[in-house]
């Protein structure tokens, strides 16, 4: 108990050390702080290889492999020298705002989507010179590149979400396609409770951390939107929103989807047919592999999210930015070139199962020739990011909770679109 | 002789004797100044800035933006206080915050008590084994116990629902429900936590001498009895003692929900401690130290109080 009090007390402390020393490193550095002014700068990256000394920050399994494609560059400029720290993602957004504030951030760094907003908010990042061929890339994922106008580096990697089911269990259940609208949607769900033997038809999270990137694709399909065009307003009390919500809601009330499943079950559940369906990222084709092996391996499928008034998607992934900080800009922007280009995303997939931003490197057979992912393909075709707002992660955080409320204590769409928007609103796009 | 010559005066000072006291002082001060002098920096430095940062801190606006261009956060008085107290998730976190100390501290000191009594009467054989046994949870690293913990409170295949299936019960999704969360980590944190106090309520039984005991038991006490009338009040000491340490402990009540529920479901395991570490999180510093504030001064009045009800008359 000594230790713990102690501990703790070490916890806030510390918190508040960080915050004060922070606070100190930061005196006398004024000049470059704030958002862009909403136009791109002329600039443009020279010609020529990159030289000079490079730091490279990223985060997970990125991390680790992306000096195998260093090594590329590296051969095509030979005066360069880049040096690749891995971050763990857990530690990453502490780690890069403690460097953005004391002014130490490396040269070009993989960043999160929804950490763009706050980064530029810090005038962290350099906008996108000019002579990046913005046209290769999904839509949705140059978006989250954007900040109040501004584009601060290019999309990297991406992923996207779709409903995956069991091919075996949809047969038995009387479904020889997949259902392509919410209607269909629904049926399928029921016909797998009530003719396939299915606990629930589908598994969905009823809230609690990231729910929202379940629940957003249905609002958005909806016609629902997170905030005005101009990203000042939030706008999730609309008819839209609330009829997306009403639409996920019912998969509880008819017990459908259930709220009292234990958490990181989903692969288990959906190999021993308990939970045949679930909505989720490219990644899980690989997990349900392995919790299932070969066996469920011709029985997983994947559907594009089912229409209402369109049928988008949530789209994540990472972006590559180069700091405003950094001494050697154009070099480093050189290498991020060489990571936007067709032909390094390919490669790329094959080192890291990280799907292309761009367009024309899912045309390489290493993806074309795979069951699932052209379907992902095409999803990513419409599939949207939030905005690039400086508090997304706490109206996100804010949103998961109402949904949770909705899910698990029959709190009515209206009331919960009410909810989110009134405490969205009271914290605020943030930034100025 | 009326006139002293330099050298005279400073043959005087120099042969003043030793027991004048003024050069004699300010040496020793001086030299004392100088031992404690790393001592004071570091303190300063590390101990009392941050504190009174942060206590400034929480009457500003600030943001984590704001920590580029400190001189650029607005005074805000006690707002951020204000706007903490009639926050609903502040006030739910505050709730469960007492739900844990009020159930959480009592329980603990008497499991620990318990297992004290019976390792100082009953078992003095394997009593070295014992102890290490219970304090083991102690010193075990949160997340390895977070890990053992889920297991046994698993819905489908857990421990605790396995052996209430055999009696015929549906034990219910302890983490996942509103209701049973709260009482599950009450459960986990005593079993982490009463083994420190029990040490300590060991060291004060075996503090009280024999002699107190044989003369009750001449005096015709039966064993509650001198155990209701004479132990515990030898033992008031160390009761205040492990009854303040344990309650400032809980009142920061912050690990257990991080590790098991994220405060879920439905922030029925939200802390002061946790949600105040999620606003430093969403880079609301000002927000975040008032919350930490609020909790010290609360703090500080239940400790008070504390040593008000147990001290020894």
């Amino acid at each position: 108990m000594f230790t713990h009090s102690i501990r703790r007390r070490l916890v806030i402390g510390s918190a508040a050390l960080t915050a004060a020393a922070l606070a100190l490193g930061g005196c006398g550095r004024s000049s470059d702080t704030g958002t862009g002014t909403g136009s791109q700068p002329t600039t443009s990256v020279s010609q020529g290889p990159a030289t000079g000394k490079l730091t490279v920050w990223a985060m997970g399994t990125e991390g680790e492999n992306l000096p195998k494609l260093i090594d590329q560059f590296k051969q095509a400029n030979p005066g360069v020298d880049v040096t690749v720290t891995p971050i763990p993602w857990d530690a990453a957004h502490d780690k890069f705002t403690t460097a953005i504030a004391a002014g130490t951030p490396p040269d070009a760094a993989m960043v999160g989507t929804t950490w763009m907003g706050e980064f530029a908010d810090l005038g962290a990042l350099d906008p996108t010179p000019q002579g990046f061929d913005n046209s290769g890339f999904y839509q949705g994922a140059l978006d989250t590149t954007k900040v109040s106008g501004t584009q601060y580096g290019v999309p990297w990697y991406v992923e996207t979400r779709l409903v995956f089911y069991r091919k075996d269990l949809a047969a038995k259940a009387g479904f020889s396609t997949p259902p392509t609208d919410w209607d269909g949607l629904k049926a399928m769900a029921k016909a797998m409770k009530e003719k396939a033997g299915a606990k629930y038809g589908i598994n969905l999270q009823p809230g609690g951390d990231g729910s929202w990137q379940t629940v957003m694709p249905f609002a958005w399909s909806a016609g629902a939107n997170i905030t005005n065009d101009a990203q000042k307003q939030f706008t999730f009390d609309t008819p839209e929103m609330q009829e997306g919500l009403k639409y996920y809601q019912s998969f509880f009330t008819d017990k459908l989807a259930g709220t009292d499943l234990p958490p990181n079950q989903t692969e288990a559940q959906f190999v021993n047919g308990q939970v045949p369906m679930f909505i989720s990222g490219p990644w899980m084709a690989g997990s349900v592999a392995k919790a299932g092996g070969a066996a469920i391996k011709p029985n997983i499928g994947v559907f594009q999210i089912p229409k209402n008034k369109t049928a988008t998607s949530f789209v994540g992934g990472s972006d590559f930015v180069v700091f405003k900080s950094s001494k050697n800009k154009d070099s480093a922007w050189k290498l991020v070139k060489f990571l936007s280009d067709a032909k390094t995303q390919a490669s790329w997939f094959k080192m890291s199962s990280d799907l292309p931003a761009v367009k024309s490197a899912w045309q390489d057979p290493s993806i074309a020739s795979d069951p699932l992912l052209p379907v992902f393909g095409k999803q990513l075709e419409d599939a949207k990011a939030p905005p690039a707002i400086v508090n997304w992660e706490q109206v996100a955080k804010a949103f998961d909770t109402e949904v949770e409320k909705m899910a698990k204590s029959g709190q009515s769409p209206a009331d919960t679109a009410k909810a989110i928007q009134t405490k969205a609103t009271a914290i605020g796009t943030g930034g100025s | 002789m009326a006139v002293v010559t330099e050298s005279e005066a400073r043959a005087v000072r120099r042969s003043a004797p030793p027991g004048r006291p003024r050069r004699k002082v300010s040496r020793e001060t001086v030299a004392a100044w100088v031992l404690v002098l790393p001592f004071v920096v570091l303190f300063l430095a590390f101990t009392a800035g941050p504190v009174l940062g942060s206590l400034g801190m929480s009457f500003t606006d600030i943001k984590q933006r704001d920590l580029r261009t400190p001189f650029s956060v607005n005074g805000v008085g006690f707002s951020n206080y204000a706007k903490a107290l009639q926050d609903e998730t502040f006030r739910k976190a505050a709730f469960n915050t007492a739900y844990f100390v009020v159930l959480g501290v009592p329980l603990t000191l008497i499991v620990a008590l318990g297992a004290a009594v019976l390792l100082d009467r009953g078992v003095k054989r394997f009593q070295a084994l014992f102890k290490v046994g219970y304090y083991l949870p102690v010193v075990t690293s949160i997340v390895a116990i977070a890990v053992i913990w889920r297991f046994v409170l698993s819905p489908d295949n857990g421990l605790v629902n396995t052996v209430l299936g055999w009696f015929g019960i549906h034990g219910p999704n302890w983490l996942g429900s509103t209701t049973w969360a709260m009482p599950s980590l009450i459960a986990m944190a005593v079993w982490r936590n009463f083994g420190s106090a029990m040490i300590i309520f060991l060291a004060g039984l075996q503090g009280i001498p024999q002699s107190v005991e044989e003369a009750g038991q001449l005096d015709g006490a039966g064993s509650w009895q001198r155990f209701r009338y004479l132990i515990l009040p030898l033992l008031r000491p160390t009761v205040l003692f492990t009854t303040v340490t344990t309650g400032i402990g809980y009142l920061q009540f912050f690990e257990e929900p991080m590790v098991m529920t994220k405060g879920g479901p439905l922030n029925s395991t939200t802390s002061v401690s946790m949600y105040a570490y999620q606003q430093f999180g969403f880079g609301n510093y000002g927000l975040a130290t008032s919350m930490a504030y609020i909790l010290f001064v609360v703090i500080a009045v239940v400790t008070f109080i504390q040593f008000r009800l147990l001290k020894e008359k």
